[in-house]
């Protein structure tokens, strides 16, 4: 990919590089051909309608769903397929799911710890007082020990990400982190996403959000039917999309500029 | 006809002493019963194609024999298998373990299933292998959300223990209808043995709901 003259970050190396990438479920063609990089530090943002491949595509990037073609490189290194070299790569990867996905028979600060203790070998000392720390850093140093049930949703999404930020990882992907939240504490999980991408964290985000990608990402990849159709620095995607597709999107989003 | 129910106190000893057998029976076979049902329905759910049906065959071929028929199966079976003749205890043990195994594999299996795909997901997305997510995430939710059907399980296990009264284990089942033969005290013995068995599994079963309110996960 030619080096775009806004995107600053891309000078540094690549953390993830998605070739052409292709995948199936059945007859149906999800991913049809993508490429695309994220550069260490960068915020891309992957946007575009509902079934158009985005959470696939984050999926694969850690290997929960495999390939049909293409590739992708992580750090230098072609996704491993076998089980082991997966387990190590994805150690090095956090991921926050839309539904969340706490443990729910764990507290907020055993879902934390776990990853550490169990992936890491941390001690469980060692392994609390990290879960303790991340917490504390997400606004939830009072919520140790609460139970998943007990915690809005705004909180519940912010242990994930505390709980995916306990492994240390190179990379953040973000599927959809805020679509099952209500409008009230939408704000909360943005501020902590965006705190994330300020301390220079590279991440990956599929999102509805347009007004936190317009602000927070580096880069914008607009997605349809799989495919790429555009991807560019946020100014030119909101502003000055050059696909009519694009503007039919944000459009329908009531996206005004 | 006269009601002599002296006779249930006179042998006092060894219905006390068969309580605690009927009890041994209960304990060891969901000792046995639990980690091999959890064993049977990993395999059968993640297992090798091979390993699956031979699983999957054992659970249906147990869960659909009528208890008393394994146990007499053990009786003449199991010395010839084994070459050594076992105890009843440890005969009509094996013949419960048997048949609840099977009972708890199928359990299990749907504990785990119930579990959504996205905890196992979460789980690897952290870098656990299938094993540790299983033990770590998948399992420990299974079991808190099966445990009334183990209850249950447990509470229609301790009856059934006395099915293996019949291979002559000197279980409560097993005493009181001796006793009943020596004295001819049909009633007594009868009405004891129910009045056991029910002031005993009652509380278990009290219990047992206690402790699912006391564990259960909401989401």
């Amino acid at each position: 990919m030619t080096l775009d003259p806004q995107r600053t970050k891309a000078a540094g190396a690549a953390i993830v590089r998605y070739r052409d990438v292709v995948k199936r479920f059945g007859a149906l063609q999800v991913l049809n051909g993508v490429t695309l990089s994220v550069h260490a530090g960068e915020v891309v943002c992957l946007i575009g309608p509902s079934g158009s491949g985005k959470s696939t595509l984050l999926r694969c990037t850690n290997g929960l769903e495999m390939l049909d073609g293409g590739a992708i490189e992580f750090e230098g290194t072609l996704l491993p397929r076998d089980e082991r070299g997966l387990r190590a790569m994805r150690a090095r990867m956090g991921m926050v799911f839309q539904s969340f996905e706490l443990f729910p028979h764990l507290t907020a600060e055993g879902n934390v710890a776990e990853g550490p203790r169990s992936v890491l070998g941390m001690s469980t000392a060692a392994a609390r007082a990290r879960a303790a720390a991340l917490l504390a850093k997400v606004g939830l140093a009072d919520k140790l020990a609460s139970y998943p049930s007990a915690l809005s949703g705004g909180q519940q999404q912010r242990v994930a990400i505390a709980r995916a930020l306990a492994m240390e990882p190179d990379v953040m992907l973000f599927d959809e982190p805020t679509s099952a939240l209500d409008p009230e504490t939408i704000g909360e999980v943005l501020s902590v996403m965006k705190t994330l991408a300020d301390e220079g964290m590279t991440m990956v985000v599929v999102t509805h959000e347009m007004s936190f990608a317009r602000r927070v990402a580096d880069w914008v990849a607009v997605f349809d039917a799989g495919r790429i159709i555009e991807q560019g620095p946020p100014r030119q995607i909101f502003d000055a999309p050059e696909v009519e597709r694009t503007r039919d999107f944000l459009s329908h989003l009531g996206w005004s500029g | 006809m006269t009601l002599d129910w002296s006779v249930v106190w006179q042998h006092r000893d060894a219905l006390a002493a068969a309580t605690g057998t009927t009890f041994l029976l209960t304990v060891a076979t969901m000792v046995i019963a639990v980690p091999c049902g959890i064993i049977v329905a990993v395999l059968r759910l993640y297992g090798y194609a091979p390993v699956r049906a031979l699983a999957t065959g054992y659970v249906e071929l147990f869960r659909n024999l009528p208890l008393i028929l394994v146990v007499y199966w053990a009786f003449y079976v199991l010395p010839i298998l084994t070459g050594t003749g076992l105890s009843p205890l440890a005969t009509g043990l094996a013949a419960l373990a048997l048949n609840v195994t099977a009972y708890n594999a199928e359990t299990f299996r749907a504990g785990i299933n119930s579990i959504r795909r996205g905890q196992l997901e979460a789980a690897m997305a952290l870098g656990m292998s299938r094993a540790q997510a299983l033990r770590r995430v998948v399992l420990p939710q299974a079991l808190r959300r099966i445990t009334p059907v183990l209850a249950s399980t447990w509470v229609s296990l301790f009856k059934d223990t006395s099915l293996v009264s019949v291979i002559a284990v000197t279980e409560l089942a097993y005493v009181a209808m001796q006793v009943r033969a020596q004295t001819f005290r049909v009633l007594e013995m009868l009405t004891a043995m129910a009045a056991i068995y029910w002031l005993l599994g009652y509380p278990q079963a009290k219990l047992v709901d206690w402790i699912q309110r006391r564990y259960a996960v909401t989401e």
